[in-house]
């Protein structure tokens, strides 16, 4: 599903956000990815949904190589991926069904089938009757739901989740980890970019750690423990 | 404010636009006050008069020729000096017509009465011609010329002068209002818009700005047509000069606003939004 293949990321001469990675993501996985701030997390989403460039090495999606991928060919790639953010990304003046509606505009959906998905979709992350209401007057885990909704709604194969509890309290946390276990279950690959050590440990799934931009252990059921010494 | 600077750069080309007619207007009427007269002698037979007239009106130059035979010169002299007692009893003592015929040129443009002058100046002429105004239209072609090439020259300045600035505030307030949206710009990336999809709103607002923007313009130009018809009109001979030449243009007139604001608008939202919508 994900493969990397030799990939390095560098901004500066002193600034490395990859270096020489190697990463197999089968379909269906859910894999945490953790690490320290500034182990080159961020930059391994920004290189999944082409918002980065390798400097060098191969990331090949589905069979697609994106490491040189057009930009007109980006908006086609993101489609196919849903995207969590810790900090939302909703755009605060659409309402619930509109922001997770417009991820289906701009795929050129047309406007019955957007209709008769989105209050679907929105039940299934349980914000049905709130739909009609604007971000701001949802609570945090309640936005986040919106994101997972909107990233849901053109039935994505894969889910990059960056830090999506990092904005939240335990019991939000705890329903937004259960949501995501539930779209895995449904077969959609995760990738969760994440801090929280509870999370991980309680999932018992695939965990990866970065470290200075190299990947420095990798368990199938892993837990989440920085001091690791050895892939 | 976008509207605001858009239509202070409207009035501003409007306002060019009346400078430049008025001046067009001005100076064709002066053009064609001046003409070059050639006083024919007195002594020149019809034949003779006859193969002077053919010859000025076959020259290129020439738009107009008018012949004014002896007793019309004769009647045109009285006329102008019928307050004269002195040159009208010197007349009535004379027992033959003084005055030759005379042939009154126009031409195409002021520069081309040196040529026809020049034409003229072959010795077969010379006993048939006897005079020619030239020399004292010649001092009052220049300076029209003059006046002319420096009021064009001086338009143009300005208005490049203010397309620039024009173009400078656009894109900078439309850079400002990108500047508050480019989180929204950046989300929409995220979800896989396209940048046209992205692009697609700020069109539509160009379209808005630039509609609304030549509305009021015009609306408020052929007000002021109006007001300015009041004076001009004593000046060049139409008391409606420039709200007629308003109402016959507003179609093209309001076409070439909303393309000059539109593409303006358009450029200025393209280039500001540009870095975006590399992510």
């Amino acid at each position: 599903m994900i493969h990397l293949t030799s990939v390095s990321k560098q901004y500066t001469a002193d600034s490395v956000g990859l270096a020489d990675v190697d990463l197999s993501i089968e379909a269906g996985e859910f894999v945490s990815i953790v690490g320290q701030s500034g182990t080159g997390k961020t930059t391994l989403i920004k290189l999944l949904i082409a918002e980065e460039k390798p400097t060098s090495g191969q990331i090949e999606i589905g069979g697609w190589d994106i490491s040189r991928i057009r930009q007109s060919d980006v908006p086609l790639l993101r489609r196919q991926i849903g995207v969590i953010f810790q900090d939302f990304k909703l755009l605060p003046k659409k309402t619930v069904r509109e922001n997770v509606a417009f991820a289906l505009q701009v795929a050129g959906e047309p406007h019955k089938r957007i209709k008769d998905i989105v209050p679907r979709v929105l039940e299934i992350v349980g914000l049905g009757p709130k739909m009609e209401r604007y971000p701001h007057q949802l609570s945090g885990g309640e936005q986040q739901r919106v994101v997972i909704a909107r990233s849901l709604v053109h039935r994505p194969k894969i889910i990059v989740a960056d830090e999506p509890t990092g904005n939240l309290d335990s019991i939000n946390t705890q329903e937004i980890m259960e949501i995501l276990k539930k779209i895995n279950e449904f077969g959609t690959t995760i990738v969760l970019v994440t801090h929280n050590r509870d999370i991980v440990n309680q999932l018992r799934k695939r965990v990866v750690v970065l470290q200075d931009g190299k990947i420095i252990s990798d368990e199938q059921h892993g837990k989440y423990h920085l001091s690791a010494t050895a892939v | 404010m976008t509207i605001f600077v858009l239509v202070l750069m409207l009035l501003s080309i409007n306002t060019l636009l009346f400078l430049r007619l008025v001046t067009n207007e001005a100076t064709t009427s002066i053009r064609d006050q001046i003409d070059v007269s050639f006083y024919l002698s007195p002594e020149a037979t019809a034949s003779e008069i006859d193969e002077v007239y053919t010859y000025i009106a076959s020259l290129p130059e020439v738009t107009q020729a008018t012949f004014l035979s002896q007793e019309e010169v004769l009647a045109n002299f009285r006329i102008l000096y019928h307050d004269n007692e002195n040159i009208l009893a010197s007349l009535e003592e004379l027992t033959e017509n003084p005055l030759g015929a005379t042939i009154v040129v126009k031409t195409k443009d002021p520069a081309d009465y040196v040529t026809v002058i020049n034409d003229l100046n072959v010795p077969e002429y010379e006993t048939i011609v006897e005079s020619k105004t030239f020399t004292d239209t010649q001092g009052a072609i220049q300076k029209i010329d003059i006046i002319t090439t420096n009021v064009e020259h001086f338009s143009f300045a300005l208005t490049v002068f203010f397309a620039i600035i024009s173009f400078l505030i656009i894109f900078n307030t439309i850079r400002v209002a990108i500047y508050t949206q480019r989180i929204e710009i950046s989300i929409k990336k995220l979800v896989g818009a396209t940048n046209w999809f992205v692009r697609g709103p700020y069109v539509v607002e160009s379209v808005v700005f630039s509609v609304i923007s030549v509305g009021i313009a015009m609306s408020l130009a052929y007000t002021s047509t109006g007001f300015l018809d009041q004076y001009l009109g004593v000046v060049l001979g139409d008391p409606q000069f420039l709200t007629n030449y308003y109402v016959s243009h507003i179609l093209s007139l309001a076409g070439i606003q909303f393309g000059i604001v539109f593409f303006l608008t358009l450029i200025s939202s393209m280039l500001a939004m540009r870095r975006y919508l590399r992510t």
